[in-house]
């Protein structure tokens, strides 16, 4: 056999099981419905707990400025009030269970008129734990207080500070939460997916009569990665425009690169599904040693957290996995706006990874 | 004389410390349905995946069309069509799809319309093989293993599980395909079959050959050493009645 048909073997396999995979709604359900679900729930929660303060504004005085200061509150940015709290207790209570960051009490005597002016003294209440937010509290009720001060006190003032967004784009928690989604879907369609699906088909003895034919394994492997890429690129196409619309994804780098760094990534950790369930005499043979592999992964390569919350050398160590360079790679094309040629050092890793995982799965697979 | 297909000299497989096939020599000739009978686990499927390149040969030779086996197995598996004992296809893959693919295997590019016109399975093309009855994904799994013209046809236990007219029908579609001049070699535990399908029969039991001829030498062997049987003269059968009264003719 000529090269040449050779290719037009795996190309005519890819095109018919491309087919059957858009007539099996079981498949497509996990192929796009899946990830998208995930994707609503952490785009959703990461989204809530933005930079903003939780607090419970308690305004016990009567006096204009302090429902000047409520008004003001209320419509803040960074301070969200939650305006169902109206009690110490309750304030007390959801302060302990960390639904809320800190409580401001406005007392009955602020902003009585006393010398001419108004005056008082608004209280951030916090628990130990609270630190930190009460203290950002503080200082941006004293920048709001300051303003209010300067209308009413004319003073001079020789120094100031003002503070001004830059253009850079910063890198918000959504955009870890995203690329980590991204991997999420690779690792699920990658390995879960001929991990399930080639067991099956040696049961019912269908690589068996396969292994009949002329059809060589890389053959084989071939139109399986070509099939899982364009499914891997066609569900990631679907996350990005749900991203995109619903949760205002900023895209700073190149689709096009983008797309080639992921197919790659799919390859590699496909490599990993080939060799499982390519191993895998049935499924309860491969279900243990695939969970050994994907939960580490699944907790320590950014799937779930980000891995800079992790100590140091944790993220030494977790460097070196395979789906890490995959979504940091994604994420720094994504959101920094690096293109493949930055990614020098991810894409090694990937190499490597690449050589050492394929070389298993040819060496291990089993046609029955 | 007919040439010679395949030739299988002292062909040997050792599991551990059972030795499964025992050195066993037979030839093929062209256009002969030659089968192969035996008790379970005398060696008979063995023997055919070894000759299917399946599973390594431990010791002597078989050579298709004078390739060797064990040295040229891509080759060979050009060369040979099989038939496992339980067909297995992929789901939601049309017939034609299924063709295409198993031609596309060995390289080759086909109207898939013909193979299928073939078996009488032309109207159900566009069928999925999980739809269709026993007897017809037998007829489709053949048509699948010839898609490339193989010179010998090898069918593990081909009619376990059909009724008798499925049964009958195969039968006429093995004959067929013999007489397109390729050899067919089956493995089967039903006498009646035998006798009636295949022109030379080799009988196994523990790895070995014990009897190699045409199923009326075997017999008239088994009279001249003085057997005898029973007399029953009947005219007819439990399952000629059954054909009878539901039909020779092919059930879909």
């Amino acid at each position: 056999m000529t090269l040449q048909q050779k290719l037009f073997t795996v190309w005519t396999f890819f095109v018919i099981n491309m087919r059957r995979l858009f007539r099996d709604r079981l498949a497509l359900f996990f192929t796009f419905l899946f990830p998208l679900i995930f994707l609503f729930v952490f785009g959703s929660l990461s989204h809530s707990n933005s930079t903003s303060l939780n607090v419970a504004l308690i305004n016990e005085s009567h006096s204009p400025v302090s429902k000047q200061i409520v008004t003001q509150l209320n419509k803040d940015k960074i301070i969200k009030v939650d305006k169902s709290i109206t009690s110490y207790a309750d304030a007390n209570q959801r302060m302990s269970r960390g639904e809320i960051d800190a409580t401001i009490e406005l007392p009955a005597s602020f902003g009585d008129v006393k010398d001419g002016t108004p005056a008082g003294q608004a209280v951030v209440r916090y628990t130990g734990n609270n630190e930190q937010a009460a203290q950002a509290l503080t200082s941006l009720l004293q920048a709001k207080f300051q303003a209010i001060n300067s209308t009413l006190v004319v003073t001079h003032k020789p120094f100031t500070v003002t503070s001004k967004e830059t253009n850079e784009h910063s890198l918000s928690a959504f955009d870890y939460t995203f690329t980590g989604l991204l991997g999420f879907s690779i690792l699920g369609a990658g390995i879960f997916g001929p991990m399930n699906v080639f067991p099956e088909l040696k049961k019912m003895g269908i690589l068996r009569r396969l292994h009949t034919t002329p059809l060589r394994v890389w053959q084989y492997f071939l139109s399986t990665m070509m099939g899982n890429a364009v499914t891997g690129l066609l569900s990631v196409a679907v996350m990005f425009a749900v991203a995109v619309s619903v949760f205002h994804l900023k895209v700073v780098g190149n689709l096009l690169e983008l797309a080639i760094f992921l197919a790659f990534g799919i390859i590699v950790i496909l490599g990993i599904g080939l060799a499982l369930g390519g191993w895998a005499k049935n499924e309860r043979q491969v279900a243990p040693l695939g969970n050994i592999i994907v939960f580490p992964m699944m907790f320590l390569t950014g799937v779930f957290f980000p891995r800079f919350l992790m100590p140091q050398w944790l993220q030494g160590i977790t460097n070196y996995m395979p789906l890490t360079p995959v979504i940091d790679g994604a994420r720094m094309i994504l959101t920094e706006g690096k293109g493949l040629l930055d990614l020098g050092s991810q894409l090694l890793v990937m190499a490597v990874w690449c050589v050492i995982i394929y070389a298993i799965a040819f060496r291990v697979f089993r046609w029955e | 004389m007919s040439e010679i297909i395949l030739k299988v000299e002292d062909l040997r497989k050792r599991y551990g410390d059972n030795e499964a096939v025992k050195g066993i020599s037979f030839e093929v000739k062209k256009g002969e349905i030659f089968g192969i009978l035996g008790p379970n686990g005398a060696g008979k499927t063995t023997t055919l995946e070894m000759i299917e390149t399946l599973r390594e040969i431990d010791g002597g030779t078989a050579t298709i069309d004078g390739v060797d086996v064990a040295q040229n197995p891509y080759a060979i598996r050009g060369m040979i069509g099989v038939q496992p004992q339980t067909p297995g296809f992929q789901d939601k893959t049309t017939l034609t799809e299924l063709i295409r693919m198993f031609a596309a295997a060995y390289g080759e590019k086909v109207n898939p319309k013909e193979f299928l016109d073939e078996v009488n399975l032309g109207d159900k093309a566009d069928s999925y093989v999980e739809n269709l009855s026993g007897g017809q994904k037998q007829r489709f799994s053949i048509v699948a293993a010839l898609v490339h013209n193989p010179k010998v046809f090898f069918l593990d236990e081909p009619t376990t599980g059909l009724d008798p007219q499925a049964r009958r029908n195969l039968w006429k579609l093995i004959e067929e395909v013999r007489d397109r001049g390729i050899s067919v070699i089956l493995t089967t535990h039903y006498m009646d079959e035998a006798e009636v399908l295949c022109d030379r029969i080799a009988i196994m039991d523990q790895g070995k050959i014990i009897a190699l001829d045409t199923p009326k030498n075997l017999i008239k062997d088994l009279l001249k050493r003085g057997f005898k049987k029973e007399q029953h003269v009947e005219q007819a059968n439990l399952e000629d009645v059954f054909i009878d009264m539901t039909g020779k003719e092919l059930h879909t």
